[in-house]
């Protein structure tokens, strides 16, 4: 298959180019293309048939991981093969090395994008719910000129659906510095190795001096609502010790709880196991990143 | 039209496009390599289309000819000099291809592999494989070449 006509296509070389791009289009007649991964699968089954391309590849200022004092920040344009090679992401921001690294095969590690993925909001992608997990916050530039920035909570609202406009670009997704003793991790199953998630757990979690848990996030791909928080989890979470025991209850009640659904990959129950046994295993890593 | 400036295989090539047309149609119908192959529709998920953008293991049916504009591109046809590489002996003499065509997929994929990990594990290897497909061989014979390839490129015997 081949995309249906594309008028004009654009390749920027500034953020400020970018949006200039943008706005000599028609409200919704062009896209931003980044690493393509999801975009051409959608323009090649012309699912989207855009008018004009503006292409993200050439706009370095939109590339590249900065940490400053703890504090994050990952340009849209940064590329899962770069987030999962960068060896100063443990810890707080293991979740998002666990992800990026696992996403697809390396081809498509090689040129998708965090800012493509977050954008994108797959009903069962890795990126949105590693990002929710950890508490990430997207910033927007529009075209007037203004920009925003928010809380991953706000901004993914459910499956290929997001509170961007389209006159805003993604210009990158940003951390506050940690707290001491945070923790993150995420991990998947899917029909094949490193496939979509039939079911994808986040858990970023902040241990006092004590060892009790003070900041919990939980976060579940794979469900009908797309990426979203897992509250039941988290209140256990909270105030514990970190302990088995504690992890065991919280996705019990999580899994008991989640609004699974039934389909070729796995049925309903298959799902909570998962999201059992997935928790589990993705929690204790998190506690154990926050402990080292 | 657009026209785009790059090279592929150390040719210069500059050519107009249409902005639709993708990379993998580019190199297959303009410039007669035929040995990057097309196995899926539009999911991106088989790899016979791998190429090297810039040196990196891309699909090139997810790329349009347009983006590559400034771009250095080596597809199978480039990829040996005037012997085999020693990742396609390996293949050769390991048996690892029967139809042949996910062949140059995965040598453009696991060329890239092996200069970024020269030393895998076999587990490192089959991870490495999983954006190709091959519905003949098993891959057995294929993780078998890699190794040998990877002993023989760090000149062990
Ligand atoms: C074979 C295969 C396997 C995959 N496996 C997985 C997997 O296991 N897990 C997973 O999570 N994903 C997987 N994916 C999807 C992959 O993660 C995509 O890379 C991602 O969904 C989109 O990122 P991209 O950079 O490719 O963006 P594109 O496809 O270029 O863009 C996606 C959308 O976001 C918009 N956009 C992109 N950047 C911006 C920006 N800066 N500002 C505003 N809008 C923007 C575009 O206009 C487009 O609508 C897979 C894809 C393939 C082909
Ligand atoms: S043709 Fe199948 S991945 Fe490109
Ligand atoms: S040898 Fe036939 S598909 Fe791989």
């Amino acid at each position: 298959m081949f995309p249906a006509r594309i008028e004009h296509y654009a390749r920027p070389r500034t953020v400020a180019e970018a949006l200039a791009a943008l706005s000599r289009c028609e409200p919704g007649e062009a896209i931003f293309l980044a690493g393509g991964q999801s975009a051409m699968q959608a323009i090649k089954s012309r699912m989207l048939r855009p008018q004009a391309l503006v292409d993200l590849q050439a706009v370095a200022e939109l590339k590249g991981i900065t940490l400053t004092g703890g504090a994050l920040t990952i340009g849209a344009m940064t590329r899962y093969a770069d987030i999962a090679r960068d060896a100063r992401l443990g810890g707080a921001f293991g979740a998002l090395t666990d992800a990026a690294s696992h996403v697809g095969d390396r081809q498509v590690r090689n040129r998708g994008t965090i800012g493509g993925s977050v954008c994108w909001n797959y009903v069962a992608a890795c990126t949105p719910t590693a990002v929710l997990a950890t508490g990430g916050r997207m910033n927007l530039g529009a075209t007037s000129g203004a920009t925003r920035s928010l809380a991953a909570d706000d901004f993914l609202l459910g499956p290929l659906e997001t509170a961007r406009q389209d006159d805003e670009l993604l210009l990158s997704v940003s951390w506050d510095a940690p707290a001491a003793r945070t923790g993150s991790a995420y991990a998947k199953w899917g029909l094949v190795t490193d496939a979509l998630p039939v079911i994808g757990v986040g858990v970023s979690v902040t241990q006092d001096a004590s060892g009790k848990c003070v900041q919990a996030r939980v976060a579940l791909a794979g469900l009908a609502g797309g990426a979203q928080r897992g509250p039941a989890a988290e209140v256990l979470l909270m105030g514990s010790a970190g302990d088995a025991a504690t992890i065991d209850a919280a996705f019990a009640a999580l899994a008991a709880e989640a609004d699974t659904h039934s389909d070729l990959s796995a049925d309903a129950d298959y799902r909570r196991q998962l999201i059992q046994s997935l928790g589990r295993e993705v929690a204790q890593r998190a506690f154990d990143r926050a402990r080292a | 039209m657009p026209v785009v400036k790059l090279t592929v295989n150390g040719t210069r090539y500059e050519e107009e496009v249409p902005e639709r047309l993708l990379l993998v149609d580019f190199l297959r119908e303009r410039l007669a390599l035929t040995g990057t192959h097309v196995g899926c529709t539009f999911e991106g998920v088989c790899g016979a289309c791998t190429i090297h953008l810039d040196g990196e293991a891309v699909k090139s049916c997810l790329m349009l000819a347009v983006q590559a504009d400034g771009h250095e591109i080596t597809t199978i046809e480039g990829l040996a000099g005037d012997t085999l590489t020693p990742l396609q002996a390996a293949f050769r003499e390991h048996h690892s291809l029967q139809c042949g065509f996910c062949t140059p997929g995965i040598l453009m994929n696991m060329s890239d592999f092996l200069r970024e990990n020269p030393d895998p594990s076999e587990d490192e290897i089959r991870r490495g494989l999983v954006g190709n497909l091959c519905r003949c061989t098993g891959y057995v014979h294929i993780v078998r070449a890699v190794k040998d390839a990877a002993r023989r490129m760090r000149g062990e015997a």
